[in-house]
């Protein structure tokens, strides 16, 4: 089971980190939805796996003992609605961007724009 | 106390309100008002309640910690969280003075709220997991703050900040998952307690782990290799909240190192953190600070200084390398936060008052605000002399203590660095001074009335001179905060009272876990 996760949470960094320096904010913005995937798969790999195919519900103290840790998932829940959240932000304002000047190259964007110039 | 939450719930509860009310703009404001000095109040007295019953910590829906959700307030979380409040509170004051109708059509009121609850929860919460959730909510107020009206040059610079934020907030939860997989828990007092037993193949990846969570942390204070994003974009924050951004966003990032290096990971070989955050200090400091001198807008300069300031905090935690030094540098990096956030808030705060009175931002057209605004000029001046470490103000005391505390342990090269910047720092504060404020005025009369900006910061400038004259008693505080920092002992037990109480789910968990 080790294996294949691992090289699954490899895969996608490198695909997320690869997307992430295209110059393209659409890229990007793809690159970021791998990046916190392939974060939240690390999470999983983190919290280990079950011994027991068992829910968590805990009436006997004694019944604790092999189960799946619960909190990895727990963090992972949160994660994914946080960078969902966020994501959506970002693609708005990269399209935002996108209106203002007609390019979803961040490079083509006027560098270096202060005041000075902009009033 | 268990009303640890009100800090939470009160930002939380007015931001929703504000919300609603969106539409009646007066309502607002006094409703917002009224809410950050209410809060306010409350911060300064839960700070001199834990000076003097100890660290108070309360576990949300009554699952004790490890297990549940932790807010503890020890003395460096009451000191940040009335840092927050009452830079807030000024920043907002002044922010009325500027805010178009459009900005506050769109929701500014909400988000600034948000904005402090983000703020707040990250210098409250006691695990790991609420700190980067905490960080979240606050660079999304922040993001809100920092578009809103969404001009052209607003919404170029906030698509780099949002970008580099984003792999930052990606960066926390791999070092989050990472330090789960190793330690087996996230809450502060317990990774204390089980690092600290940590020895050998098993230490060192926890070093190496938490190598990660430095350079997110690096990333969010604005440090050497990662400050690029911080002088692009504070200029563009609208006046007013730019004194909050300038005064505390930083400082978080600041924090989370205190809270994290210092006195969590303890595991051995813990003082490579360290080792690495000096050499990033004397860098940050340094870089900082040329970047200043050659900029020639006036919020620039000032985030440019931010920047190189943030260097001196980061060197009195790095002085935590020698045991015996670890207290006094610690304190000395707080006192420097404390002086920082009011000074620079107020220095953005000024500079905004100088830019509404010449009409524009750029050095060169600036001129002669002294004769357009006498009482800012002045307090501008104050403020300047203080961020440059001139006597008898608050910067004078940050930089004496730490470079007293790096002559100890014979830094030379640091206290060099040091010295060096402070004269920097001085010869662009006079820069500023003699475009902006001296020569002949570039206009006959005051652009707009700056005293809406200026009147709030006076009280922050007054602070920084009070700060720098009545010291003893701030200075007492830190010393015991470093001393809560680097003993965690008392945290550590402060945490865990409430486990006594355990309903039975959790005691049969814990037995579980061991």
């Amino acid at each position: 089971m080790e294996l294949p996760i691992a090289l699954s949470i490899g895969l996608l960094f490198a695909a997320a980190v690869y997307s992430l320096l295209r110059p393209n904010l659409l890229r990007m913005v793809i690159g970021f939805s791998l990046l916190s995937n392939a974060v939240n798969v690390l999470m999983i790999a983190c919290g280990g796996f079950a011994l027991r195919n068992d829910a968590p519900f805990v009436h006997d103290p004694q019944m604790v003992v092999g189960l799946m840790d619960p909190l990895p998932p727990d963090i992972i829940l949160t994660a994914i609605v946080i960078s969902f959240a966020v994501g959506a932000l970002f693609l708005t304002v990269a399209y935002a961007v996108y209106r203002e000047y007609r390019t979803v190259d961040p490079e083509a964007l006027p560098v270096g724009e202060d005041a000075e110039s902009a009033s | 106390v268990n009303s640890l939450i009100t800090v939470l719930l009160v930002p939380f509860l007015t931001a929703t309100a504000l919300a609603l009310l969106n539409g009646h703009p007066r309502i607002e404001r006094a409703v917002n008002v009224g809410s950050c000095l209410g809060l306010t109040a409350y911060v300064f007295w839960l700070l001199g309640y834990v000076d003097a019953h100890g660290i108070q910590s309360s576990a949300i829906a009554g699952y004790p910690p490890p297990f549940g959700i932790a807010l503890v307030a020890d003395r460096l979380s009451c000191l940040m969280l009335c840092l927050s409040m009452s830079v807030g509170t000024v920043a907002l004051l002044a922010s009325l003075r500027t805010l178009t109708a459009t900005q506050e059509r769109y929701f500014f009121h909400p988000l600034f709220q948000f904005l402090l609850l983000g703020v707040n929860w990250s210098f409250i919460t006691g695990d790991l997991f609420n700190l980067f959730v905490a960080y979240e909510v606050m660079l999304v107020g922040s993001y809100g703050c920092m578009m809103i009206g969404a001009s052209r040059r607003q919404v170029h610079q906030s698509l780099m900040y949002i970008a580099i934020n984003l792999v930052g907030g990606a960066l926390f939860v791999v070092g989050i998952a990472l330090i789960y997989a190793l330690v087996g828990t996230l809450n502060f007092a317990d990774l204390a307690q089980r690092t600290a037993a940590l020895t050998g193949a098993r230490a060192a990846l926890v070093t190496a782990t938490s190598m990660i969570l430095l350079v997110v942390f690096a990333l969010k204070a604005g440090t050497f290799p990662v400050f690029f994003w911080l002088p692009d974009s504070y200029p563009v924050v609208p006046a007013g909240v730019n004194g909050y951004f300038a005064g505390l966003l930083t400082k978080v990032g600041i924090y989370s190192l205190l809270r994290v290096f210092v006195m969590t990971f303890r595991q051995e070989g813990h003082e490579l953190a360290a080792t690495v955050l000096l050499v990033v200090a004397g860098l940050t400091m340094l870089l900082g600070v040329l970047g200043a001198v050659c900029q020639w807008e006036i919020r620039r300069i000032l985030a440019w200084h931010s920047v190189s300031q943030i260097g001196y905090m980061v060197l009195g935690i790095g002085l935590c390398t020698d045991a015996e030094l670890a207290p006094a540098g610690v304190a000395a990096a707080i006192v420097f936060v404390v002086h920082h956030s009011v000074v620079k808030s107020s220095l953005f705060l000024l500079g905004d008052a100088a830019e509404l009175a010449t009409g524009s931002s750029a050095l060169k057209r600036m001129g002669g605000a002294a004769a357009l605004a006498p009482g800012t000029a002045l307090l501008f001046l104050i403020a300047a002399l203080s961020l440059a470490g001139m006597p008898p103000f608050s910067g004078f005391l940050g930089k004496l203590l730490l470079i007293r505390v790096a002559l100890q342990g014979e830094r030379w090269v640091l206290v060099t660095a040091a010295v060096v910047t402070s004269f920097i720092t001085l010869m662009s504060m006079l820069k500023v001074w003699s475009y902006a404020y001296w020569g002949p005025p570039c206009r006959a009369t005051a652009a707009e009335p700056s005293t809406g900006i200026a009147a709030p910061a006076a009280v922050l400038v007054l602070a920084t001179i009070v700060l720098g004259v009545w010291a003893q008693p701030l200075l007492r505080y830190v010393d015991d905060a470093a001393a809560e920092l680097t003993q965690p002992t008392t945290y550590v037990d402060a945490v865990f009272a409430e486990r006594a109480q355990a309903p039975p789910l959790s005691a049969a968990l814990t037995r579980a876990a061991r």
